[in-house]
């Protein structure tokens, strides 16, 4: 099958990657751009382990088509940091200690930042039903819902 | 998981997608949110040469409020519609449908008309290939017989949509476009009534809008399933009340939903309609919950909307 040219921003940086028509956005991310922070783990869109942001909307990266992103916008783990700095919600999720086997934690952020970039002060229950959206098999959510409360209330703050 | 090889195209018009997809001799596909069609590409469920992304198509994303109908574009997707206040305020029983449909972030993703145009699912059909090879290929894959009830000639799949119950209830019509032109019908028409094929569309043929009645209805949708968080309905009911017209919608307990009208002016109609249910359904042991169980809460389910509305009515 002949390759496409895909042009897509990546973290703020624009990229342009040859692929396969059938190639996922998860595929391209961690094999070409060497961006190994969505993780896969069932493949069909049931878990959110692949999630990341596309133009500002969480999608799950395994059942996205690269050349579907052709112009758009993708926000990985990866680009959260800013001058060093880490998003409140990566320092919260350490901070509270929602973190365990680490597999989830990305795609839980990154789905996470999306609610807090649309609603600034969302209450439990949003919050419960935004991160339910991805499977963690560890911290029973407590200590995410937790995590992402303090972050609403940090960014809120700033 | 890794796809099959597939070619990738983008048109922008309706018109120029048709005309992809009559070229491909039947090997094409039509791409929306992907939610149900890069599942079932992975597990090699359909294996086309072509995939037709229709997102660049521009007039097919907008919800428009006209004086008799509420015209929604093909491409909204099913978190937007939700959040539309049109839905909010007139059709409870399909902003209840939409809330209740997967998760958050695939109803971001995920589009009315892709999630109304989704396939019938069944416990041996939606599994890997391998899997499905080891086990002998089923009815709906072309096989000799059915894997869930044994020695059946006819499949017995499940239409597990959560929107198309509520949008019957609404009396919706579907507006397809194709190489033949436009035609207009209501929903229910485009369910075949057989699992392995359940679409009466045309190949090649577009589900371009969904158009609901205008005017203010009472109702709800309540499904059962094993996790709150996601998945698809294992029984889903629908119920809509204009006045005291009333329809109910049953999915995922056969090919297509199940349709019952009832006059809730009549004494004793909320026992009566969710008895008419729960002896009309005929679920099969295909999905995690049994037959019996499924075909009792079918009932159930019916009685708790209806109850509800007959207080509400009250």
């Amino acid at each position: 099958m002949k390759k496409m040219t895909v042009n897509f921003m990546v973290n703020g940086e624009s990229v342009s990657v040859e692929v396969k028509p059938y190639e996922t956005l998860l595929e391209t991310l961690r094999e070409q751009l060497h961006l190994t922070g969505a993780k896969e783990a069932c493949g069909t869109g049931a878990c959110g382990s692949c999630t990341v942001i596309l133009n500002s909307i969480p999608v799950r990266s395994c059942l996205v088509l690269t050349p579907e992103v052709d112009g758009m916008e993708v926000t990985t783990i990866e680009g959260l940091k800013v001058d060093g700095k880490l998003h409140p919600l990566q320092e919260t999720f350490m901070e509270k200690g929602a973190i365990q086997c680490g597999f989830c934690t990305s795609g839980m952020i990154l789905t996470a930042k999306a609610l807090l970039d649309r609603q600034k002060k969302p209450s439990k229950e949003q919050i419960i039903r935004t991160v339910s959206s991805n499977t963690c098999r560890c911290t029973g959510y407590k200590k995410i819902i937790e995590a992402v409360t303090a972050a609403s209330r940090k960014t809120e703050r700033e | 998981m890794i796809l099959p090889g597939f070619a990738y195209a983008r048109p922008k018009t309706v018109r120029t997608a048709i005309a992809l997809h009559n070229g491909s001799q039947g090997q094409a596909v039509y791409l929306a949110g992907g939610t149900d069609l890069v599942p079932r590409l992975k597990y090699r469920l359909v294996n086309p040469t072509v995939v037709i992304d229709l997102k660049g198509i521009q007039t097919l994303t907008s919800i428009i409020p006209g004086r008799r109908f509420l015209k929604i574009g093909a491409n909204v997707t099913l978190h937007d519609l939700k959040n539309h206040p049109a839905v909010r305020e007139n059709y409870p029983a399909l902003y209840q449908s939409l809330d209740a449909t997967s998760c958050e972030t695939l109803q971001m993703r995920g589009t009315i008309a892709g999630n109304v145009l989704q396939n019938t699912r069944c416990l041996f059909y939606n599994k890997p290939d391998e899997w499905r090879k080891a086990k002998g290929y089923c009815l709906k894959m072309g096989g000799p017989a059915c894997n869930a009830v044994k020695g059946a000639k006819m499949c017995f799949a499940n239409y597990a949509g959560d929107n198309a119950p509520a949008l019957i209830t609404l009396n919706a019509e579907v507006k397809l476009s194709g190489i033949d032109g436009e035609r207009q019908m209501p929903l229910e028409a485009i369910f075949s009534g057989k699992s392995d094929l359940p679409y009466t569309i045309k190949p090649g043929e577009i589900l371009t809008h969904i158009l609901i009645p205008g005017g203010k209805t009472k109702g709800d949708y309540l499904k059962l399933r094993v996790r709150g968080s996601i998945d698809y309905p294992l029984v889903g009911a629908a119920v809509s009340l204009v006045n005291e017209r009333g329809r109910v919608a049953v999915g995922a307990v056969g090919s297509k939903p199940l349709c019952f009208d009832f006059d809730a002016s009549e004494a004793g109609w909320v026992d009566r309609i969710a008895r008419e249910v729960s002896d009309a359904v005929r679920p099969v042991a295909n999905t995690v919950l049994s037959p019996a169980y499924r075909k009792k809460m079918a009932g159930t389910l019916v009685k708790r909307i209806a109850r509800k509305l007959a207080e509400e009515n009250r």
